[in-house]
């Protein structure tokens, strides 16, 4: 993962919500929902905001006490597995300038410091469910789509 | 005056689009002249829609739900749906409709979106959904019209009788602050409780167990909300479900009163409340807190504070994922609306008669 490299949401397959300091994302497609809190969703604001790798290392460690190496480690790995669950994707490096920008951040010179925790995505797959209980999902093998038995409450 | 090319193609398209809208009316006025013409009217979400239906064939099947929101007739509804069914009116879709849908059905996958939207005709004015069994909706939001076929209302699956026209009232109410959601709702005139969560968390149970309160229902299944100027639900339909022996025996009020009861390997136990306890039912109330069941096995009920980021996974995942073309709009409103009220977890005991007591005594504190 390069520093210089951003990335951006996975719009419109995605949506999100940050609501008191909790994101919810859902994947429209894969009927899947996520949760972050704390450093996870400091790090999808910033992602939002399309900042590179670098500053949002940089951003994570003056916000949060800790070990510098495990905060790298443990962004670059939140960020891969956003990846890998298609909820973010790389952004053209030509457009990141453009369309980045940032926020201020505090400095322990006038905040203190939160304590790091390894950040978690909280993955939910209970709904897909509900995503092929719409009737038109449930498919014989002839092709023509077939309702499940039960339906949602 | 010349378009440029992107313009022409987006005109083209929509001209297609209008066209094909237009075709599908058309086979709703055969059905209209070869049969007789019943108007329905409701109140669903403080506008009047109007049903009209062609034939009689789907009245008996989709009124019942909507029974309690009748209204009086008026040459202006803000939406008239048009419905009918080929098997008693013996107007099948127009050809090219039907040659269509013959191809949506043969290689569906090709030609419906996620969630049952025919690919390339939906637009910000045009809807359109294909769905199992054989159910077209259409909907031109310009002119307030939409258009609702089945091949046979016999037929029609016992959930779409108990939510009719879900898919076409939520396109068309969700640009006027009105959006369907799948939750419960119980309260009275003053305010009430908004119930989320997915099939199975207790909605029902909850919603029902209510019947012998004080508290009035709304919805134990699927409900409008609006957030402005304050949070308030609607009644959509006034249909309960329950699933399972167990289900029935929580509820003797009920058990008798299913029309259904023998089909129950198939179905969910399903009745109007509208018939049985128009007492009960209420058109809708102002929404004080969002409570998200959840089924304990303990004895007692009691709530427990939930953030709102919880709330709002409860109430937007399982909506969005059963509404065609829902989306990011819907999930901001849904945030709004968590944001603007208090949140708890309703822990659910197996003595569901504490259920309402708890709800009223919520009410009476916030």
């Amino acid at each position: 993962m390069l520093v210089s490299e951003s990335f951006i949401i996975n719009s419109p397959k995605v949506v999100h919500e940050t609501i008191d300091g909790e994101v919810v994302i859902i994947n429209l497609e894969e009927g899947t929902y996520y949760s972050l809190v704390k450093v996870g969703a400091d790090i999808w604001n910033a992602v939002e905001r399309r900042i590179s790798f670098g500053d949002l290392i940089e951003e994570i460690q003056m916000r949060y006490s800790g070990d510098k190496e495990e905060i790298e480690e443990s962004v670059k790995a939140l960020i891969k597995e956003l990846q890998q669950e298609e909820l973010i994707i790389s952004n053209d490096v030509s457009s990141t300038q453009e369309n980045s920008f940032s926020v201020e951040i505090k400095t322990s010179d006038n905040l203190e410091k939160i304590k790091f925790e390894i950040p978690k995505l909280e993955k939910y797959t209970d709904m897909q469910d509900l995503l092929l209980l719409d009737p038109i999902h449930e498919v014989e093998e002839t092709g023509w789509p077939k309702a499940k038995v039960e339906v949602a409450e | 005056m010349k378009l440029n090319q992107t313009e022409s193609n987006y005109s083209a398209d929509e001209a297609d689009r209008l066209a094909y809208f237009q075709t599908v009316f058309a086979g709703f006025q055969r059905a209209k002249q070869n049969g007789d013409l019943i108007n329905r009217f409701y109140n669903i979400g403080s506008y009047t829609i109007c049903l009209s239906f062609a034939g009689t064939g789907l009245v008996s099947q989709l009124t019942p739900a909507f029974a309690h929101l009748e209204t009086m007739p008026t040459e202006t509804p803000a939406l008239t749906v048009c419905l009918w069914d080929s098997a008693s009116t013996g107007i099948k879709l127009p050809l090219l409709v039907s040659s269509l849908i013959s191809l949506v059905r043969s290689r569906w996958q090709e030609h419906l979106d996620i969630r049952g939207e025919i690919k390339g005709y939906n637009s910000d004015r045009f809807r359109t959904v294909f769905q199992w069994p054989a159910t077209l909706s259409v909907l031109d939001l310009q002119q307030n019209l939409a258009i609702y076929w089945v091949d046979a209302a016999a037929e029609l699956p016992y959930f779409e009788r108990g939510s009719p026209l879900r898919t076409i009232l939520n396109w068309w109410l969700e640009n006027r602050d009105r959006q369907c959601v799948h939750a419960g709702a119980v309260g009275t005139p003053t305010g009430g409780v908004l119930l989320a969560g997915k099939g199975g968390s207790g909605k029902s149970t909850s919603a029902l167990a209510c019947l012998k309160s004080e508290l009035l229902y709304a919805s134990d299944d699927y409900c409008l909300v609006a957030s402005d100027p304050i949070p308030y639900v609607y009644s959509l339909y006034n249909t309960a479900k329950l699933k399972g022996a167990t289900d029935l025996e929580r509820f003797p009020l009920l058990a008798n009163k299913f029309n259904n009861l023998d089909r129950l390997e198939e179905e969910k136990a399903m009745i109007f409340l509208a018939e049985h306890f128009p007492e009960k039912v209420v058109a809708g109330f102002p929404i004080k807190a969002v409570l998200v069941p959840r089924v304990t096995g303990k004895k007692d009920t009691i709530l427990q504070r939930a953030s709102a980021g919880a709330a709002l996974a409860a109430l937007a995942p399982s909506t969005i994922f059963q509404l065609p073309s829902a989306g990011k709009q819907t999930f901001q409103m849904l945030a709004k609306l968590v944001k603007a009220v208090d949140c708890y977890y309703l822990n659910l005991g197996t003595d569901i008669g504490q259920i309402p007591q708890i709800i009223s005594q919520l009410l009476t504190q916030i």
